[in-house]
């Protein structure tokens, strides 16, 4: 499957706000966390969809989806089509 | 905040909004001399042809200016004119729907009541403005998705206010600078040119209500808001630059209009100079508010 974890990660490193000192970890909680916040979400679809080549279906989502980059990589970019939104 | 806060700051906001009170009474006798009925003002031809004719200025396609429009011949233009026509409606379609619903949640609360009688007509109109993106999306082409995904997040009440009513004056400010362009575009398919006009003619309301109601929240919330929290509501305020304006660069009409690989399409799209400069100056007008006022310190980057 397509996709490319690093250009994940340095979108949330570019975008999130006032990092912990360790940095973004894979557990990091993005969205409890305020580290990004729903404005972001628009914008990180089109870069998952883009990284996955598949459109992500918007209505079944909830803020768990986006918990932390961990979260994020298993849900949209390595599970099969068949188990996706 | 404490209770002396709270006084301080009811105090506050009932003096900008009697300061504003000129201005709603004027919007509201406008909106009542020129209420409308949706469902009588347009009939609806019974069918178009995107390959004929233009339904979105050709200079405002999201690819204009790429290598992409090279490769497209005048047919094909048009059909991607037709869909970036339907996704600008769609899009309005999402925000009105938001915009409703916060309205409807502000309608006769007790330290908004005096603006009421506005907030009346700015949820109609803007209920009729759908009728019409509706219409247009529902009979010839598709409402196409937003990628806004709004989880409660649970900011205070006064922020929440105050991010609602700006959102608003974003979002609405730059779909008017669309709406004043192909409303006067005599290429446009003359319901093209309708639907654009006929949300001009009430947006210049709203335009005016949402500036003035955010300079009145800004003053009346933000000495109570300290440098964190003023960085936190400009970082939001940036970001929504860029989720609103990532909107116009949808995947999902390229690929309708036979684009190959549509999300590099857009990507490409979002980054090229003539895009950028394009979106900056249809910002222009909402960037001198927010920076004017002091509520933006420096423009949002990412979003040109």
């Amino acid at each position: 499957m397509p996709s490319d974890p690093d250009e994940l990660h340095s979108w949330v490193l570019r975008k999130a706000r006032d990092l912990p000192p360790e940095g973004l970890t894979d557990d990091l909680p993005l969205l409890a966390g305020r580290h990004l916040t729903s404005l972001h979400i628009p914008e990180l679809i089109l870069l998952l969809e883009r990284l996955r080549r598949r459109p992500i279906d918007v209505e079944q989502l909830c803020a768990g989806d986006f918990r932390d980059l961990a979260t994020i990589r298993a849900r949209f970019l390595h599970a099969e089509p068949g188990e996706l939104a | 905040m404490t209770s002396p806060h709270l006084a301080a700051r009811g105090v506050r906001l009932r003096s900008a909004i009697e300061a504003m009170s000129g201005t709603v009474d004027r919007l509201t006798e406008q909106s009542r001399v020129k209420y409308s009925n949706p469902y009588a003002a347009l009939s609806w031809p019974d069918a178009v042809d995107p390959e004929a004719d233009w339904f979105f200025t050709p200079e405002l396609l999201s690819p204009a200016g790429t290598a992409v429009m090279e490769r497209l011949s005048d047919r094909q233009s048009r059909v991607l004119a037709f869909h970036e026509s339907a996704n600008f409606f769609s899009l309005n379609i999402h925000g009105e729907k938001s915009l409703m619903e916060g309205l409807a949640k502000r309608l006769y609360r007790s330290d908004l009541v005096d603006i009421s009688d506005y907030l009346h007509h700015f949820l109609d109109e803007e209920n009729k403005h759908s009728v019409y993106f509706g219409g247009f999306c529902r009979r010839y082409a598709t409402l196409y998705r937003s990628r806004h995904v709004p989880f409660q997040e649970g900011p205070d009440r006064a922020v929440a206010d105050f991010l609602f009513f700006a959102k608003a004056l974003i979002f609405e400010e730059h779909a008017d600078r669309y709406n004043v362009i192909q409303g006067r575009d005599d290429r446009l398919h003359p319901l093209a040119r309708f639907i654009n006009q006929a949300h001009h003619a009430d947006e210049t309301r709203h335009l005016v209500f949402n500036r003035a109601i955010v300079d009145a929240l800004w003053q009346t919330d933000a000495p109570d808001w300290d440098d964190r929290q003023r960085a936190e509501i400009r970082a939001r305020l940036g970001q929504f630059f860029v989720a609103t304006w990532r909107e116009y660069y949808n995947p999902d009409v390229y690929a309708a209009s036979g684009l190959d690989d549509p999300w590099q399409v857009a990507e490409d799209a979002w980054a090229h100079p003539r895009q950028r400069r394009q979106r900056r100056e249809m910002s222009d007008k909402c960037l001198r508010f927010f920076l004017s006022h002091g509520i933006l310190t420096e423009e949002p980057a990412d979003a040109f």
